[in-house]
């Protein structure tokens, strides 16, 4: 079935059409030639795909286009639109060697900003926590794991001390991604 | 200080940044205007005869323009170097993954519906699965026409004498070790557009690593569509991952031209993953017989190796892997008697091909376990064994290889010194080693071992460079870049580094065997030479100096010791340009390295130079589940020198995890020929979670053959790391695990067993 | 991935309703990540989706100060209760069990309530709710009724469930004092694992911090469902936990379970498994215990 959603797309409302069966990832790459996010096993096992969504890292290859009707989805093509003005995990990544063959990077790189937006200042447990969840063949994570820690280092500064004071993640939930909280109380 | 500006600096990876913003473009990235979408219909049985083939449903499927099956396949058509391999199969299959139809259509799902509408009847044949019974009188015969299932390879030498050196031995071991199947899991799967002009030429976008050798396939395909005289283009889209998974061509690549000429329209082939673990090509299996002895002082005498190659249904590059073993096997420490003897033996499982180390991590897993066991017997320590026998510059092998430059003995000494500083082992902790050597300067496996270089300049004192190589990810675009500024006195940033288009790139042999930086590395080195003879003879002019009194640096040319003679290289550029009879900055240049094919006997000085590497690990063994866990790691390299410090350690990083994946977790499980594991959930790449702490010293020792110095270093991250990891399990436990992976119930039976010994 | 026609309810009852109108074509959906996997693989083939997800209240998680019970709606996601310090603190062998499940992606748009209903005999969600007795709140076309979560399971990917019923939540009634609880999933890797064997113990102990009142040995992949290994539990209940004890347990659990040989690993490892890790869990049960004891010691 056709149905118009509507969403925020890397900080800009769209709305468009979609077909029910549709996952984010099609309509990201088919329909909006978003070709950033990555297909590597369509199966949430690989971690190619991922995007934010409500600043939740998921996988794109799982996630019905349907579901994000109202929401805030951030893809790699939303945080720089030229090599002068990377963002900082962007940045360090470039400069930790944190990129071989690419193809895992924009997921690497969303997953880590999931996480350094939440806790710049996560440790390497918490990096390679946040990060299980995607797969590079090319690096061994070393490299990877260093751009991690480095951005954050940084954008812990950027922020000014005490800014990224880690909320009780507790308060996040299903239906948060969608409207207002419901009743959590932890 | 190495004296270099640009060599020897951690300049990020050229690409990176267009990386890191989603904008590099890869083969699942690539539509073009009225495309098709092909799907491929593989085998149900591991061996079986096609007996009827009904297509007619697939073909009123509304959208499909094509189907094809295996008798639409021109009868001169084989892909692999044993050629019998047609990428559609006619009358029988020989394993799960044996192609028998293809469709193309206007999308993706209706491609997959109307594959799944072909109608196949077998008639279902006894298989063989264990490349041993194969080798047996009446086995079932996987090609009938072959008369046997051992192919005649030529995979057989010996050199001095192994028995009268067995006889002379103070102490001999000997043991079987088994290598199985693991596979190459680039990101980005494999995938193929195929489209033919007006006039016939074609075009393939390709994640190929053999840019010119698949040209030459194509055109051998087009020859036997009748297609003679026509031309062929190969663009590689942006690789995500090579590993050696497209040294060769493949039936999608083929099947994609078959299809494309038929329906007049671009054609697409993009593997899903399941089809990727399916439908590609593994590393080797092997199982090997070793013994190998020693004199009283721990001097090794002798070598003597025998190994059964499960080859599969088909033959790809990985029949050929025991050339590759032959350097480990004659050449890894001071063996002067050295027997080898490999069959490669056909059966209905899946079919090899050339992987990251090509054959020397499985050759080095059984001589490197052997190497600790011998020690124990003689009495000796591990790295004092291995110091005894260490090779060293100017040393000759048997098998006729010159060691020129050689680090093995700082790399040792590099290794022992790290591992030792930590706090002492504790209870399962143990720690062990193992050496490698690899080719580290080409390996003349073809007719030509060459790479060619176009450069030019521009009026703003810019470069191009068009190389034959190709960049996967492991950073040749810096390695051409960085070479080319050094020499030519520019930035980095300064090179245009173009390897993606057979139209404009020379030839080349393809990115093996690590030679990309020592043999594209020289011929760009080369052609900057050229460039810069011309560019210093026409500023010598200028300056009315002898052109060795110029310099150029820091996009400058200028007169040594002169200060007031000096030009930006972009004005210089353009006073040649713009001068009348003026001239464009432009030179070429063909490297082929000064090796040897190998002979009948196999000997050869198989490349230029060698790489030296030793790996040392510390292990913790759980004695109560068999779980291993890495404490510590270390590789430390003989690279001749480091071109990109950064780039380079990413290689033996990212190496030393596959190899820990190859030693601990991954196997492509496979039952009855069926994979089992087709799928990441299954087959256990190490995650992030996983990673270990790496360190990883550089040991320089400027190779005089190398540019500035440099020898390859793409492999050998991962070819020591299961024997290190099974010696640090003994060392720890004191149980020998001789199969990979080594899982942890591998581990426990072996503590449960010992136990009950004792 | 086969087209169908994604329908949202507002209410439980308006997805029961919207069940009982397409009845076998159609199949309700939590985080989707199993179904659309299986709908992707083509195992699965619904004209209609339900799609749960907007229901309000699914995604409850709290604890009843007064009664001590905890309530999880189905719909909430391992990532929330990874993330919850309630759950952290005082319910460790959810959070040793949630936090490993699949990624973090995957936790944060998988439920707890899928992870149960798919039924799968790896369910990593479920032992720890057998341990802790929970309770599963259905509700469906003849209205609602509760089930225990250890009686949830017929075999791989079938429950109880009748068609059209919903799992609405899981309530766990309030702990006793001096409870410890804890989750090993054994697998080759650290992360994205689903496991050779898992093993939850949960364990109760007496004024004496020794004396077993009550246990709770819980193993994943040790037969078609998750199960409880009882014969173990009556071993220790009534005394003193030791090491000696616990393996006697751990025997007793692997000779009780029924795994089987797989691709994923050997039967007679698991039980091995079984055997060390139920000593391991019991002991981390201790250990919680005895510094929770400590900690309350020093408060007073």
């Amino acid at each position: 079935m056709t149905k118009t959603i509507s969403f925020i797309l890397n900080g800009d409302e769209i709305s468009c059409d979609i077909q029910d069966h549709w996952t984010l990832l099609h309509l990201l790459r088919e329909e909006l030639g978003l070709i950033g996010t990555k297909e590597g096993c369509g199966n949430g096992e690989c971690g190619a795909c991922t995007v934010i969504v409500d600043q939740l890292a998921i996988n794109s290859c799982l996630f019905l286009a349907a579901d994000v009707q109202g929401k805030q989805i951030q893809t790699i093509e939303g945080l720089a639109v030229h090599t002068g003005s990377l963002h900082p995990i962007q940045q360090s990544f470039v400069d930790n060697g944190g990129i071989q063959c690419g193809f895992c990077t924009p997921g690497m790189i969303m997953s880590a900003k999931a996480l350094l937006d939440k806790n710049a200042r996560a440790d390497k447990e918490a990096i390679k926590h946040a990060l299980a969840g995607n797969i590079c063949r090319c690096t061994g994570y070393v490299q990877i794991l260093d751009s991690v820690e480095a951005a954050g280092r940084q954008m812990a500064g950027n922020q000014g001390k005490g800014a990224a004071a880690a909320k009780d993640p507790g308060t996040i939930t299903q239906q948060s991604m969608n409207k207002k909280a419901g009743e959590v109380i932890t | 200080m190495s004296g270099y500006n640009i060599v020897g600096q951690r300049v990020p990876k050229l690409d990176a940044a267009q990386k890191a913003m989603g904008r590099a473009e890869y083969i699942q990235d690539v539509k073009l205007p009225g495309m098709l979408y092909g799907k491929i219909l593989y085998s149900k049985y591991a061996h079986a005869k096609i007996t009827a083939m009904d297509i007619s449903r697939a073909l009123a499927l509304p959208g499909v323009h094509a189907v094809l099956t295996g008798k639409d396949i021109p009868p001169k058509m084989r892909m692999g170097f044993y050629k019998d391999n047609p990428p559609l199969k006619a009358d029988k299959v020989c394993c799960f993954r044996d192609e028998v139809a293809a469709v193309a259509a206007v999308s993706e799902q209706v491609a997959k519906k109307a594959v799944s509408l072909i109608e196949v009847e077998y008639e279902v044949l006894p298989a063989v699965f264990d490349p041993e019974a194969a080798m047996e009188k009446d086995a079932t015969l996987v090609h009938e026409a072959h008369k046997t299932n051992v192919l005649k390879l030529p995979w057989k030498l010996h050199y001095g004498d192994v028995e009268a050196a067995e006889k002379d031995s103070a102490f001999v071991v000997e043991d079987r070790f088994t290598t199985t199947w693991v596979t190459h899991c680039c990101l980005s799967t494999s995938g193929a557009v195929a489209l033919f002009d007006a006039s016939d030429n074609l075009t393939v976008y390709s994640n190929t690593q053999i840019p010119s050798l698949a040209q030459k396939d194509f055109l051998e395909t087009l020859g036997a569509m009748g297609l003679k005289g026509k031309r062929v283009r190969v663009i590689k889209p942006v690789i995500g991952g090579g590993f050696g998974s497209k040294l060769d061509t493949y039936a999608y690549e083929h099947i994609a031209i078959l299809l494309a000429h038929k329906c007049r329209k671009p054609v697409k082939i993009l593997f899903d993953r399941k089809e990727e673990f399916e439908a590609t090509s593994t590393r080797q299996p092997t199982v090997i017989y070793i013994r190998q002895g020693c004199d009283k002082e721990g001097h090794l005498t002798f070598r003597d190796i025998r190994m059964v190659l499960d080859n599969g249904g088909r033959t790809s590059w990985g029949a050929t892997t025991p050339s590759v073993m032959m350097m480990p096997i004659t050449s890894l420490y001071r063996v002067p008697n050295v027997r080898y003897n490999a069959k490669c033996v056909y059966t209905n499982n899946t079919y090899s091909q050339a992987m990251r180390g090509y054959g020397n991590p499985q050759a080095t897993f059984a001589i490197e376990s052997c190497m600790d066991m011998l020690a124990q017997k003689a009495g000796i320590d591990p790295v004092a064994f291995r110091r005894i026998n260490q090779n060293e510059p100017g040393d000759e092998t048997p098998q006729g290889f010159k060691i020129t430059s050689c680090g093995l003995a700082q790399c040792i000494d590099a290794v022992e010194k790290e591992l030792t500083q930590g706090s002492p082992l504790e209870d399962g902790e143990g720690i062990g080693y193992a050496s490698l050597i690899h080719v580290g300067g080409g390996a003349r496996i073809y007719k030509s071992d060459g790479c060619g270089a176009i450069l030019k300049m521009d009026d703003y004192g810019r470069v191009d460079i068009f190389t034959g190589g190709t960049d996967m990810g492991q950073g040749l675009d810096n390695m051409i870049a960085q070479i080319v500024a050094e020499e030519l006195g520019l930035l980095a940033e300064d090179i245009n580094v173009v390897h993606s288009d057979t139209d404009v790139c020379p030839w080349d042999v393809g990115a093996h065997a690590s030679r990309s930086t020592f043999v594209a590395g020289n011929a760009a080195l080369g052609a900057a030479r050229r460039a810069k003879q011309t560019l210093l003879a026409f500023g010598a002019k200028l300056f009315e100096v002898a052109p060795e009194d110029l310099v150029m640096e820091n996009r400058t040319v200028s007169v040594k010791n002169d200060p007031e003679k000096t030009m930006p290289v972009d004005k210089l550029l353009r006073k040649a340009h713009f001068s009348p009879g003026g001239t464009m900055l432009m030179a070429d240049y063909f490297y082929d390295p000064p090796n040897e094919n190998m002979g009948k006997d196999f000997r050869c000085n198989l490349s230029v130079t060698y790489s030296f590497g030793v790996h040392g690990v510390r292990v913790h063994v759980d004695k109560e589940t068999g779980k291993v866990l890495v404490k510590n790691y270390v590789a430390a390299h003989d690279v001749g020198r480091a071109i990109n410090p950064m780039l380079l350690e990413g290689q033996v990083y990212g190496g030393v995890i596959m190899g820990l994946g190859y030693a601990l977790s991954e196997e492509v499980m496979i039952k009855d020929g069926q994979i089992k594991n087709p799928n990441f959930r299954d087959y256990k790449l190490f995650t992030a979670k996983d990673a270990v702490p790496i360190m990883a010293p550089v040991i320089e020792t400027h190779d005089p053959d190398g540019p500035f110095g440099a020898k390859g270093i793409g492999e050998p991250g991962c070819v020591p790391t299961a024997p290190a990891v099974a010696n640090a399990i003994y060392n720890a436990v004191g149980v020998r695990i001789k199969d990979l992976p080594i899982t942890p119930e591998k581990v426990l039976a072996a503590i449960q067993e010992q136990s009950k010994g004792s | 991935m086969k087209p169908f026609t994604l329908l949202t309810p507002a209410t439980v009852e308006e997805a029961v309703a919207m069940f009982g109108q397409h009845k076998e074509t159609a199949r309700y959906m939590a985080g989707g990540t199993d179904v659309i996997v299986k709908v992707k693989e083509g195992w699965m083939g619904p004209d209609y989706l339900i799609n749960l997800k907007q229901i309000p209240g699914l995604d409850e998680l709290h604890k009843n100060e007064n009664t001590g019970e905890l309530t999880i709606g189905s719909l909430v996601t391992h990532a929330m209760l990874e993330q919850s310090l309630l759950i952290r603190n005082e319910y460790p062998i959810i959070y040793d069990a949630v936090s490993n499940i699949g990624s973090l992606q995957v936790r944060n748009m998988g439920t707890i309530g899928g992870n149960l209903i798919n039924a799968v005999p790896s369910a990593d969600g479920a032992i720890p709710l057998i341990a802790l007795d929970g309770t599963a709140l259905l509700a469906g076309p003849a209205g609602e009724r509760s089930v225990p979560v250890k009686d949830l399971f017929v075999k791989p990917y079938e429950t109880v469930l009748t068609p059209g019923e919903i799992l609405r939540k899981i309530t766990i009634p309030a702990q006793a004092k001096r409870t410890g609880s804890a989750y090993i999933k054994f697998g080759r890797r650290a992360a994205m694992e689903l496991p050779l064997i898992g093993i939850g113990v949960l364990l109760v102990v007496d004024e004496d911090l020794v004396t077993c009142t009550r246990a709770r040995i819980c193993l994943g992949v040790a037969g078609p469902t998750p199960r409880r290994a009882q014969k173990a539990e009556d071993l220790l209940e009534g005394k003193p936990v030791t090491a000696t004890l616990l393996t006697e347990a751990g025997t007793l659990a692997a000779e009780e379970s029924q795994v089987r040989d797989s691709v994923r690993g050997q039967a007679w490892h698991r039980k091995e498994m079984i055997r060390v890790q139920v000593r391991r869990m019991g002991i981390k049960c201790l250990d919680i215990i005895n510094q929770k004891a400590q900690q309350t010691g020093r408060q007073v």
